[in-house]
């Protein structure tokens, strides 16, 4: 199928009453085809947000169009959707079948047409067996498979999903995040995706939109949102294990600069001339970004001095969380070493970081500094 | 299970005590309207008749010559008239009842509008003014319209008496019940009464049936309105006819007890076939 429709939204705005703003001036647009994620902690308005784009909740101020159509003020069932829901909301007095054919007859369709579209996608989602059955015989991951299949036969302009996958187990929610996307990119209408796991946003996003408090703080493409976080909130979102954020200081140290933090003296001879923005907070307070991967276990090489709190092996690498020296008590790096690396819990050590990985942002308003 | 034989066999003790007070009465009615008026009034009495009869319930459905009825008098026909006029008012009562009930219970739990909470209350606060209070106006009221004696009379009262209660069940239910389904449903292309009819009704079948069944025995049961607004066998349900049963100076007690004993079996066989619903709705399935 070849990729048509957008989903647009357009300084899209909800207050609730009391005064509680859930989003704030949205804009962003879901292109042909496009997997779009939106992310955000909870209660960041990114359920809010779709729950306007599908007609669920009325839109303060702000236009939402669905294939260049205005539908900010039409009823759902005029906007050519469909929806996944979080519980997956199925109709659980009808079938498998029912609940899928449901649109389709609403919408009139003949009788033998619905039954090759119903029998088409219980093909592509391994349904065909269960079509009898009612939602409660089901397992999580059949349900959730209904409730795509109840999407996919509508053969909608746009797609919209609420956390479909929260309430699977993680093993059922890797192995459907591959299904969505499989199913998605064959039928290739734009889809706007809202979860809180970064993972999924991560993995699955064609294009990640990273929410908070009802702004949208950026929009990229995982490897855009992951390299170059506009602020300290958007860094320390995306990546998991999170990027390490701590207090430190810009010096002046012959013709470049040196980054204190801690007890340690990191030298950045270069670090000026890469970052312009810096050159204003030399002798300042800055955030320093840490990703866990970009530490190296060097023993007595490394500059930075620490002690190591507790390790944890996952196979294939080793997470360890190391106390700092000359910083507060309670501060703890966390750090993705190689597993060969050899820590023991209680050591002291030296770590190292690449002085070109590491990120800046200004510790009043956490833009970053690049 | 960690219990003590003693702790069961107290709770064995309980329920045993509770089944027998719950039946004795109804057991002692079934051998009261098998015997005879004479072996009812015989001394010492006895739980089971000597010489049982199904004479009383002749008497009651077939109607009484003066001779053996004891001081009751009984008209052919007149009791299974009143059975019907029972099963009348309670069938269209419970259903009117439902209708106004799950539509405004659905408005109260899921549509946003003005005074939404306000209404709701004084709805609900109606419940703890007793008709007794409103029972002369209530007359008057009828009588002026013209609906004395009248089973579309007593119909209304009841739907109105009800609505309260039956709304407020109802609307817990729709507050617990998640609003996904009918949300996907409106996505799905329905209208919001096409959503309440085709998803939202489904949904809440157990809670409207176990609601159904309590009206309907609520109904059933009712005695003072009905023995108030009635004076003919025109509207005169089985509660009010029974008690004509009570003569003034002797009373035929079988005969009594028959019209006791035919007029629960109705609402047994309807708690009986409800049973599983409302059950199901308790547990909250």
């Amino acid at each position: 199928m070849t990729a048509t429709g957008t989903i647009t939204l357009e300084s899209v705005t909800k207050h609730f009453p009391g005064g509680v703003v859930a989003v704030d001036n949205l804009s962003l647009e879901v292109q042909p085809g496009e997997f779009l994620v939106l992310v955000g902690p909870s209660g960041c308005g990114k359920t809010t947000a779709l729950r306007m784009v599908a007609g669920l909740e009325p839109v303060t101020d702000g236009q939402i169009r669905i294939n260049d159509r205005v539908v900010t003020r039409l009823p759902p069932r005029d906007r050519d959707i469909a929806m996944v829901f979080q519980n997956y909301a199925l109709y659980a007095h009808m079938t498998v079948r029912n609940n899928m054919a449901f649109g389709l007859k609403m919408a009139r369709m003949p009788k033998d047409e619905i039954r090759r579209r119903v029998d088409e996608a219980a093909v592509m989602l391994g349904l065909t067996e269960l079509l009898n059955r009612k939602p409660r015989q089901l397992s999580g991951g059949q349900r959730q498979r209904v409730a795509m299949g109840r999407a996919i036969v509508r053969e909608p302009s746009a797609f919209l999903m609420d956390e479909p996958l929260s309430n699977l187990d993680a093993k059922l929610r890797v192995e459907m995040r591959g299904e969505i996307i499989r199913v998605q990119r064959r039928i290739a209408a734009p889809t706007l995706y809202v979860t809180h796991d970064q993972t999924e946003a991560m993995t699955m996003g064609d294009r990640v939109a990273i929410l908070r408090d009802g702004l949208l703080q950026q929009l990229g493409t995982p490897d855009q949102v992951y390299d170059r976080p506009v602020n300290a909130f958007v860094a320390g979102f995306i990546g998991s294990p999170s990027m390490n954020l701590l207090p430190a200081g810009l010096e002046a140290d012959g013709d470049g600069c040196a980054i204190s933090v801690g007890g340690a003296r990191l030298a950045a001879p270069k670090l000026l001339e890469q970052r312009p923005a810096l050159r204003g907070y030399l002798g300042k307070p800055v955030t320093l970004g840490i990703r866990p991967e970009d530490f190296g276990a060097d023993g007595e090489d490394g500059e930075i001095e620490v002690t190591v709190a507790r390790l944890e092996s996952l196979g294939s690498e080793l997470v360890a969380y190391l106390a700092p020296a000359g910083m507060a008590a309670d501060t703890l790096l966390t750090a993705r070493l190689e597993r060969r690396a050899a820590l023991t819990e209680g050591s002291a050590t030296r770590v190292n970081v690449d002085v070109d990985r590491l990120y800046f942002f200004d510790p009043e308003s956490g833009a970053a500094l690049t | 299970m960690t219990t003590t034989l003693g702790m069961r066999v107290l709770k064995a003790l309980a329920v045993t005590l509770i089944v027998v007070w719950s039946l004795a009465p109804i057991v002692l009615g079934v051998t009261t309207s098998l015997s005879t008026q004479r072996e009812v009034n015989e001394g010492p009495s006895h739980w089971f008749p000597h010489h049982p009869t199904t004479q009383a319930y002749r008497a009651l459905i077939g109607g009484t010559t003066g001779e053996h009825s004891g001081g009751t008098v009984t008209q052919r026909g007149e009791f299974v008239q009143s059975m019907w006029v029972s099963a009348e008012l309670a069938l269209l009562s419970a259903s009117l009842t439902l209708v106004v009930a799950t539509m405004a219970a659905y408005a109260f739990g899921r549509l946003r509008f003005r005074f939404g909470g306000f209404l709701l209350a004084v709805l609900v606060g109606t419940m703890v003014v007793p008709i007794f209070v409103v029972v002369i106006a209530l007359f008057k009221l009828m009588a002026n319209a013209h609906l004395i004696d009248t089973k579309k009379g007593l119909v209304l009262v009841f739907v109105a008496t009800l609505t309260p209660l039956a709304t407020w069940l109802l609307y817990t239910q729709v507050r617990e019940m998640p609003a996904e389904p009918e949300e996907a449903a409106l996505i799905d292309g329905c209208r919001r009464w096409q959503a309440f009819v085709r998803v939202v009704i489904p949904q809440m079948s157990s809670g409207i049936a176990a609601v159904a069944a309590i009206l309907a025995l609520s109904v059933w049961g009712e005695f003072l309105i009905p023995l108030l607004l009635t004076q003919t066998q025109n509207a005169k349900p089985v509660t009010v006819l029974i008690t004509e049963y009570v003569g003034k100076y002797t009373t035929n007690y079988p005969i009594l007890a028959a019209g006791g004993v035919l007029a629960l079996i109705p609402p047994a066989l309807l708690a009986l076939a409800l049973n599983k619903r409302i059950t199901g709705m308790l547990a909250g399935s």
